[in-house]
């Protein structure tokens, strides 16, 4: 039925093709294979199956990576990943040298993110006043705080049993396990973000969190949600740290936080909420993941990789900002 | 005639990227003045505002201060030129004190020192020049919106202006405060300030302007004389055409009570509130700002708790913990700031429209989005309630105030199991063209048997659309009054009573 003015308001859907080719994702898409060309030519071990071989070092990020997502969508954020990464791996170092049996290990793992990531989403709910910066700037200093008395005087701790842990770091074909676990999550993550109802509540959420209370949403169960998930996916992050690195000391996980946002803001997601998605934090995960290994087999120290990440990220920033002011002069001149 | 005037623009265009915001629009201000500047939303009335005080530079034309032409590179020229404009929303620094935000850019320095003592005395004689009720070292966060209006323009009069620029000043504020306004114009008037005064509101203008100069989409219509011209015609020549019945009042047979609350009550804000709506009814809730009325409907639908009450549809007592529970019951709530509460502005408007409904519509186990329902319900909707948009994706930023307050209104009626829609001040800030459009969609909606909640400081529009009128004062229902027995004396009458004890006596 139409108004009484009679207009009709047009309800299909268009995407060009000329906005999908000048979409962020499709721009990753060109560095990514910029990154792999000049990856293969500065470096002649940069091939298919080293890479992949050497993948799982970094590739354990990446699962922390989707839940920091949904944290930025929902225009809040996490510093406390890189902590709790810290606390799951040296507890579960705990379990495995009392010998529990794998399973219980993986579930220690896991269960100290999944408590982690609980607790900050309980204080960020009920003290809906704090900024999530602050509090989980203090549960970070709370979490690697416990993780360090408890590894004692040494300031590290490793596994007894490594055959467990071996298994997890290992290779299916030329893949490494944690790849097709990466894949599987990549795929349920954005299908969430993407496909489902509860992924247009985040958007709503971080767009704009009143109106979403007003629409009828849920947004503190929306925010405790979100924050368990990522330390859970912290705690399956520190499995797979533990897998390659066969124990946790002081320094495990620092810096994973800012790697992990670097990741989803070069992959177009906006920290200021409501805007991005988790196709381009992919793709943006898997470049500077490629970028490391390439740049780590020319023996570049990893002090000199993070410059260049940086620098990377702050011209990633800058770019939409001066399409945008194009746009703007074009439209100028049009008027004119 | 050679008329004295202070101010005169001349063929005024000005460009934004895409669209022309001013199109030759020409303007004339008589030394001590009170000159009305309206038209609708988008008309162009802010923009040139902003070219008067040099924020924005205007492709073409000429402006003249005392008849000689002038150049404002920017905002502190036309300051510097006595010109001084107070903005809708004040622009004023919270966590500052009134003193500061009076002097900020041009304190007084002596010697590189700030010199506290003369600015705080400058500003008590600003304060005591414009009656104001609070001190200079109160905190400005700590006043309210009327108080803050007033640090604005004791800012302008500071500067020495001699000309002072009103941008919807009394939108926000109540009678009563409005009043007070007024005051402090006529004040200034005799002072021999001159004065433009944007506003969607005839009874500022009436009470106010000797002239009134309308523009409409960009283009400058005419100005006339307040008391020459009536105000059907000044509608006509800001909406382009002509408004036969501003409140379309539909003759609708009132059904079975579909709503009633009893005793809902929160400390500090509402006391023993009991109302109820029958089907097909509108019913008015009014009072001054303050009231309690928002706070009362919020608490209703679950977006704040209340401390005790009960709330009844169709006779049965629905319990509301959250905003989705009252939405389950048939309880919509049209929120009073459409801009922050009621639209995620920059999203389309087909996603804000169907958001309530989502999940509903999904499929599956896992809540998949069905856009191609969606799609085909936001079209719906927004064409019933005729929205002025081009696609169903266009993003809510890009609407004028009443068109957006018709998504929020679509985004209701989305809602099939709706029974009772609580309007929260839904004209506040619309243009006169898309108010009658509001009233009109309100009267369809009463016919097809909803319960309506019109919650509104506008005697008018109460007056206008309502079957029975509550007023409310501090926190209480005051009255109770059928149309036939309301009238603005008696409606302001009972907003006012009880106003000898404070609003935490009333509510305990």
């Amino acid at each position: 039925m139409a108004g009484k003015s009679g207009r009709t308001i047009d309800a299909t859907p268009k995407t060009s093709i000329k906005s999908r080719v000048l979409s962020w994702e499709s721009g990753l898409i060109v560095i990514f294979i910029a990154v792999l060309i000049f990856g293969s030519i500065v470096s002649k071990s940069f091939t298919f199956s080293n890479v992949l071989r050497e993948m799982p070092k970094y590739l354990s990020e990446l699962f922390m990576m989707y839940a920091m997502g949904f944290i930025l969508v929902i225009a809040e954020i996490d510093i406390s990943v890189g902590a709790i990464v810290c606390l799951a791996g040296t507890m579960t170092c705990f379990a495995n040298r009392a010998g529990a049996p794998l399973i219980v290990q993986i579930i220690v793992c896991i269960g100290v993110g999944f408590l982690c990531g609980c607790l900050n989403g309980v204080i960020a709910t009920h003290f809906q006043e704090l900024p999530t910066m602050i509090i989980t700037l203090g549960t970070q200093i709370i979490f690697r705080g416990i993780a360090e008395v408890s590894m004692g005087s040494g300031g590290s701790v490793s596994l007894s049993d490594t055959m467990g842990f071996a298994k997890i770091g290992g290779m299916v074909g030329p893949f490494p396990i944690a790849f097709f676990l990466i894949i599987i999550a990549a795929v349920i993550f954005i299908f969430v973000l993407s496909r489902t109802t509860f992924g247009r509540k985040m958007y709503a959420v971080g767009s704009n969190r009143t109106a979403a209370l007003y629409a009828g949403i849920p947004v503190q169960k929306i925010r405790q949600i979100c924050f368990t998930l990522v330390g859970t996916m912290a705690g399956v992050c520190a499995l797979f740290l533990l897998a390659t690195s066969f124990g946790a000391n002081t320094t495990t996980g620092q810096g994973f936080e800012m790697d992990v946002i670097a990741m989803c803001v070069f992959g177009g997601i906006a920290t200021t909420g409501g805007k991005g998605n988790l196709v381009g934090a992919t793709i943006a995960g898997f470049t500077i993941v490629c970028l490391r290994i390439a740049l780590g087999q020319l023996n570049m120290s990893g002090q000199t990789i993070l410059v260049i990440i940086g620098i990377l990220l702050i011209v990633s920033a800058l770019i939409p900002g001066i399409n945008q002011s194009v746009k703007n002069r074009r439209k100028a001149i049009a008027a004119k | 005639m050679s008329e004295d005037l202070i101010l005169e623009l001349k063929g005024i265009t000005k460009i934004f990227p895409g669209v022309k915001a001013l199109n030759n629009v020409q303007f004339q201000l008589r030394r001590g003045e009170v000159h009305a500047l309206m038209g609708e939303n988008g008309a162009g009335k802010s923009t040139f505002i902003k070219v008067i005080t040099g924020v924005h530079a205007a492709e073409e034309g000429h402006m003249y201060l005392n008849g000689k032409e002038v150049h404002f590179k920017g905002p502190k020229d036309a300051l510097e030129a006595g010109i001084a404009a107070v903005y809708q929303h004040p622009t004023t620094y919270p966590t500052l004190s009134v003193t500061e935000n009076i002097f900020i850019g041009h304190e007084f320095v002596k010697r590189g020192m700030i010199q506290w003592r003369q600015m705080n005395q400058e500003a008590k004689k600003l304060l005591d020049r414009l009656d104001a009720d609070f001190k200079p070292g109160d905190e400005m966060g700590t006043l309210s919106v009327a108080q803050q209006q007033m640090v604005e323009i004791a800012k302008a009069l500071s500067t020495n202006a001699k000309i002072i620029i009103l941008d919807e000043p009394t939108a926000a504020l109540t009678a009563n405060e409005s009043e007070k306004l007024y005051r402090i114009v006529d004040q200034l008037r005799e002072e021999g300030v001159s004065i433009i005064f944007i506003s969607h509101r005839m009874e500022d203008m009436y009470r106010l302007a000797s002239r009134v100069t309308v523009f409409r989409d960009s283009q400058y219509i005419g100005t006339y004389d307040v008391d020459k011209i009536t105000e059907a015609e000044l509608i006509k020549a800001m909406v382009g055409r002509e408004i036969s019945d501003m409140y379309p009042k539909p003759q609708v047979k009132i059904g079975d009570e579909v709503f009633r609350i009893e005793g809902m009550s929160r400390t500090g804000y509402f006391k023993d509130v009991s109302l109820n709506i029958h089907a097909g009814e509108i019913v008015g809730l009014t009072g001054l700002v303050g009231a309690g009325r928002t706070e009362t409907m919020e608490a209703v639908c679950g977006i704040t708790k209340a401390d005790g009450g009960k709330v009844f549809v169709d006779g049965k007592e629905v319990h509301i913990k959250n905003p989705a529970d009252a939405m389950k019951a048939g309880i919509v709530l049209l929120p009073e700031d459409r801009q922050k509460q009621g639209l995620i502005l920059g999203w389309g408007l087909g996603d804000n429209v169907i958001l309530p409904v989502q999940d509903e519509l999904a499929k599956g186990p896992f809540k998949v989005k069905n856009e191609a329902k969606e799609r085909e319900l936001a079209k719906k909707y927004l064409e019933e309630v005729d929205t002025k948009a081009v696609t169903i994706f266009d993003p809510g930023s890009s609407l004028s105030g009443g068109n957006q307050q018709k998504v929020v209104v679509a985004k209701a009626l989305v809602q099939d199991n709706m029974k009772v829609l609580i309007m929260d001040e839904p004209t506040k800030g619309v243009d006169v063209g898309a108010k009658a459009e509001i009233y009109s969609i309100m009267g369809d909606l009463a016919k097809k048997g909803y319960g309506i909640l019109l919650i509104s400081s506008e005697m008018a529009e109460i007056l206008g659309m309502s079957d029975r009128i509550y007023t409310m004062c501090k926190g209480r229902i005051t009255g109770c009054l059928d149309i036939q027995e309301a009238s603005q004396e008696r409606l302001l009458e009972l907003s006012m009573e009880n106003s000898r004890t404070t609003g935490k006596e009333a509510v305990k």
